[in-house]
């Protein structure tokens, strides 16, 4: 029951929650002190003591404390309220929304209450409970026109389109004294939002009616352009279509999509290239220092035409040094013969052949020693790019290069470039070292430089270039503020690094970073819930809820899921490694118990001394803290990493189970991933889930059917649904056999089916491979001349982790690759 | 070859918001949160542009939702530039007007113009959308490149030299572009404006003329910035890092 307090001791209680709302902390803490020291089972001081107990990074006794407060007064709103705010601050927001509701059935009134459960059910994508206390919230301050625009949004996202747009409607008809001024943008942005909802019903009559109707006065000027010129392209109302992306393109004619939106409303079929030729020539007249009407036509153009429109483009970007000349032009090279035109094009410019050159004047040299640099790097360049390699050749050019013009940062970048083709990161990083030293202050070569000791498991050495432009000073030290400063493509390099090392813990540590840097993404949009009603920008703000629900279909989630999935099953198939990396080779590859065991003992003792000097490390600044008081300016504590190493993570009783974390929103988000879909396999028939593992192979052949892993894979599942001792159950092995007849059928005899495999693919080297493994055996690749570098590493890693000795491999790899370091052994 | 697009396009290219952020870290020392992107995107949409290399195959067309001539989004080209901007929240002097809190360019993509066509993307929508009377920002005085095109090509002034602007202690130049010229004509959309009100007052009387009270209603841009409902605090809500950039203000309901 709740005690009921005397005035002294209630002025006190207001003064914790004053004390809380304006950040004073231990202030409210003492308040509260005050009033449990006569009351000791007065719930809500209980409850708002936890509460700020919990804003002092102690929420685990800011629990214990709000639970003792519920039992004193289980009516209380403010204990349940807290309650979920607790949970709430540990992500448990289903929890936090029950105490919501326990609160709100309490106080049916209560507006923070009330706005607080709203903006979870919003987090957490309930739209009908969000619907509902939108709703309330309306019914509460129909005054307020973000309670509508927000009730609006609610049916918008639930799928609602008409309810939403009706929600609007009423509120714009309650405007009895006409519009809001020109300047008013959240009526602005209203408008342009009821728009939208219009436009998704399909009814795009409407909505460009609509359009015509409040698009003059909007103050989103460029983004009605887009919406009328998108509506009018897909209502087929082509010569207004083409006003409306002319008139696009007149603001910015650098947008290859407004092009393509003015020759779809043109209707110039795409073979007429002379008629698109002649649309895109108009544009360069009008800008003449446009770059996008002189490219594009490079991509459709063919023969003669081609040559000549692309002799000029290469040699007025010459002359200007445009650096981003080849990345412009080599997507050109999916095409052989265009890449051979603009190859013998540009040699030819290096023995004299540019158009009008050196007319003797002092300056005319100049610009002729320009010139021939620019062009010296383009080679270097097209020789290095995969579809007209020549890492001799690209040598020569790009020393040609750096011998005319020492300083240039590019041209040693693209040195530095030639040797990491060559397969040797070693050399590779000491180049790019040399460029990083012509311009110490620019930060993107320092990146680069990083970034390359990273590609030559440097890590300690890439870490410290990074530091020359992070704040050093904050916890943590530099990779502290990496994290941060979420440092995506650090984190990433420096995983995949101890990963190629099998440093697993550290492998681990950094790609668990980035999946929590994920995490901080998704959280991010919570505030916004609120903010963006206030500012109205409510197209931007519905915007970000359907991005954030498909947050971790970008690259850089992709790439850290497979390394994270990756490094799991490494772990799971040699446990030793949890020790760190084994020399000898750990379990499982063919290596005497004896001296598994002897190498075993020797990595615990290293990983031992390396804990020792992290926390000596952890020791020694905890000691600087206590002298300096440390805390960071907004009075949070920030906690030191307990586990640098990964050690906890590396030591996990179940790998696989950790997988399915990173694995479980790959395979949702990025279906099409080939890579994604196999790895999925690898995990799932290991756990023996043999349905989520058919799953994978399905997906995978339907992406392509001949993928080499995914050949193996085929074969692999044959073999363990046939030697299975325990019969699966009826229903499983039902789908098994009627959805993998599909890929494999029971009936094929499988040499037979692996030998046409090999026939049909013998000029892959991955696939010849692929072949051949099913037999366990490693192909002497160098029988075929395109087999790359790339493929014979891979071939040369299968070896040692079968246990055979790799020595006579590599050292003929290294007879044909003179230049590479990737074949050394040690 | 380079695109230059609107962060807030139709469809969407927010989700280009971490390849921006991963530029900016690979380019320049002064670098902020995912959250304080999100903050500029969903408080002025209008005034961020990104340089983005188009995909070999181009982007997706041909659909029949929106995006017919060609969807960004979803796709994830490389971002070789970006530009991140802002209205000032409380302007000093009271007069609205912009600020770049960010703009940077690939090394490898410099001599295309890229810089220059984003900043004058930005500055047009902070003249059309925002009334911006100008627009500042900061330099390092070390950025000669950078220097040459504010002041020579965009035309901009330097105000003043702010001491120690930058975290490592550099000065920067603070500079100012007027906009004024860019603004459009409102006075026209206001005529437009009576004109169709006469012709729906002929239309008939139909509009509903109701009991609602609407006293919150049209609030001017102008107010934004500062304190209304009461019951609300102004409270320093610190989103980026106070790095080239002041702390945010921002009003945040306390629930009390």
């Amino acid at each position: 029951m709740p005690q009921p307090l005397n005035s002294k001791d209630q002025s006190l209680f207001r003064q914790v929650v004053r004390n809380f709302e304006q950040k004073q902390y231990k202030k409210g803490i003492k308040t509260a002190d005050q009033v449990l020291r006569k009351n000791p089972k007065h719930g809500d001081t209980q409850a708002m003591k936890a509460l700020i107990m919990s804003h002092l990074g102690q929420l685990e006794e800011a629990f214990v404390l709000a639970k003792e407060a519920l039992r004193n007064d289980m009516k209380s709103h403010i204990c349940w309220h807290v309650y979920g705010l607790l949970y709430r601050q540990e992500k448990n927001f289903d929890e936090a929304i029950k105490a919501y509701r326990f609160a709100l059935r309490l106080d049916p009134e209560s507006q923070p209450i009330q706005r607080d459960l709203a903006l979870l059910q919003m987090q957490m994508r309930d739209f009908q409970g969000y619907i509902q206390s939108r709703s309330a919230m309306l019914q509460a301050r129909p005054g307020l026109r973000q309670n509508w625009t927000a009730l609006a949004i609610a049916h918008h996202l639930s799928g609602d389109l008409e309810e939403a747009e009706k929600v609007l409607t009423t509120y714009e008809d309650t405007l009895k004294d006409g519009i809001p001024p020109v300047a008013d943008m959240e009526h602005s942005e209203a408008c342009l939002y009821k728009n939208t909802i219009i436009a998704e019903t399909g009814n795009l009559e409407r909505a460009l009616e609509h359009l015509e109707k409040i698009g003059y006065r909007c103050t989103d000027v460029l983004a009605v352009m887009e919406l009328k010129a998108d509506y009018l392209l897909r209502l087929g109302r082509k010569s207004e279509a083409e006003e409306a992306y002319t008139a696009l393109l007149e603001r910015n004619p650098e947008n290859s999509v407004y092009y393509n939106g003015l020759i779809q409303a043109k209707g110039i079929p795409e073979t007429d290239h002379k008629a698109l030729k002649a649309l895109y020539d108009e544009w360069v007249e009008k800008n003449p220092r446009g770059d996008a009407a002189r490219r594009i036509p490079l991509d459709f153009l063919e023969g003669e035409d081609f040559k000549q429109a692309v002799d000029a483009y290469l040699q007025r970007m010459l002359k200007k040094g445009v650096p981003s000349l080849f990345a412009n032009i080599k997507f050109l090279y999916s095409n052989s013969a265009k890449r051979d035109v603009v190859q013998s094009l540009v040699e030819g410019y290096i023995s004299g052949k540019a158009g009008s050159q050196a007319n003797g004047s002092a300056e005319g040299k100049q610009d002729n020693n320009e010139f021939l640099t620019s062009t010296y790097y383009f080679l270097a360049q097209h020789y290095t790019y995969e579809l007209s390699r020549n890492l001799t050749k690209a040598m020569e050019n790009v020393d040609k290069a750096i011998e005319l013009s020492p300083k240039a940062v590019e041209y040693q970048l693209t040195k530095a470039r030639v040797w990491k083709h060559h397969g040797n990161p070693v050399k590779a990083a000491e180049e790019m070292e040399k460029a990083r030293l012509l311009d110490e202050k620019d930060r993107y070569i320092n990146t680069k430089a990083a970034k390359y000791r990273l590609r030559n498991n440097e890590n300690e050495k890439g870490l410290d270039l990074m530091s020359k432009f992070t704040r050093n000073e904050t916890v943590g030290g530099t990779l502290g503020d990496l994290h941060e400063m979420q440092c995506v493509w650090f984190l990433t390099e420096d995983a995949e690094a101890f990963l190629r090392q099998k440093k697993l813990g550290l492998a681990l540590k950094r790609f668990h970073s980035v999946f929590n840097i994920f995490e901080t993404w998704q959280e991010d949009q919570f505030d916004f819930h609120s903010f963006s009603l206030r500012k109205g920008m409510v197209r931007a703000y519905v915007d970000m809820v359907r991005w954030e629900d498909r947050l971790r279909e970008h690259p850089f989630y992709t790439r850290i899921a497979l390394g994270a999935t990756k490094a799991y099953l490494l772990l799971n198939d040699q446990p030793d490694l949890a020790h760190g990396p084994i020399a000898n080779g750990p379990n499982g590859t063919g290596v005497s118990e004896e001296d598994r065991k002897k190498a075993l003992k020797k990595a615990k003792k290293e990983q031992q001394r390396l804990e020792k000097i992290e926390s000596d490390k952890r020791d020694a600044r905890k000691a600087a803290a206590a002298n300096a008081k440390s805390q960071s300016v907004d009075g949070e504590v920030k906690k030191e990493d307990a586990d640098p190493l990964g050690n906890t993570l590396v030591q996990t009783k179940d790998a696989l189970k950790d997988a399915m974390k990173f694995l479980t929103p790959l395979l949702e988000l990025s279906a099409q991933n080939i890579e994604a879909q196999c790895l999925g396999f690898e995990v799932y028939i290991r756990k023996n889930k043999y349905l989520p593992a058919l799953k994978c192979l399905s997906a995978a052949h339907a992406i392509d059917p001949s993928n080499p892993t995914l050949h193996l894979q085929l074969l692999q599942f044959r073999k363990t649904i046939d030697s299975l001792t325990d019969a699966l159950p009826a229903e499983a092995a039902e789908v098994i056999d009627t959805e993998f007849e599909k890929l494999l059928p029971k009936s094929q005899n499988l040499e037979e089916w692996n030998e046409s495999y090999l026939s049909a693919n013998k000029n892959s080297v991955a696939h010849i491979q692929a072949a051949f493994l099913t037999r366990r055996l490693n192909w002497p690749l160098w029988t075929l001349p395109t087999v790359t570098i790339e493929e014979a590493v891979v071939a040369l890693e299968r070896l040692s982790k079968w246990g055979s000795d790799p020595t006579a491999y590599a050292e003929k790899a290294s007879k044909k690759w003179p230049e590479s370091s990737v074949f050394q052994l040690n | 070859m380079v695109d230059i697009v609107p962060l807030s396009s139709y469809p969407s290219y927010i989700d280009l918001l971490p390849s921006i952020q991963t530029c900016n870290i690979t380019n320049l020392p002064e670098n902020y949160f995912l959250k304080y992107y999100l903050y500029h995107a969903l408080t002025w949409p209008q005034l961020s542009f990104v340089a983005v290399v188009r995909p070999k195959n181009g982007y997706n067309t041909g659909g029949t939702g929106a995006g017919i001539a060609g969807d960004v989004s979803g796709q994830y080209p490389k971002v070789v530039g970006y530009v991140l901007a802002k209205m000032e929240e409380e302007p000093a002097d009271g007069k609205p007007h912009g600020h770049i809190t960010s703009l940077s360019v690939m090394r490898t993509h410099r001599r295309l113009g890229i810089a220059e066509r984003l900043m004058r993307m930005s500055q047009r929508a902070m003249a059309e959308s925002h009334r911006a009377h100008y627009v500042s920002l900061h330099v390092r005085v070390s950025n000669i490149a950078a220097l040459r095109l504010y002041r020579d090509t965009l035309g901009f002034e330097v105000e003043k030299i702010e001491s120690k602007y930058y975290a490592d202690g550099e000065d920067a130049y603070a500079m100012h572009l007027k906009l004024e010229s860019m603004w459009m004509d409102w006075k026209a959309v206001e005529k437009r404006d009576r004109a169709e009100a006469k012709k729906n007052k002929k239309e008939g009387e139909d509009g509903a003329d109701d009991e609602e009270d609407d006293a919150d209603e049209g609030d001017a841009v102008g107010d934004l910035g500062k304190a209304e409902q009461n019951g609300e605090k102004m409270v320093n809500v610190k989103i980026g890092r106070a790095l080239g950039v002041g702390d945010l203000v921002e009003k945040s309901d306390v629930q009390s």
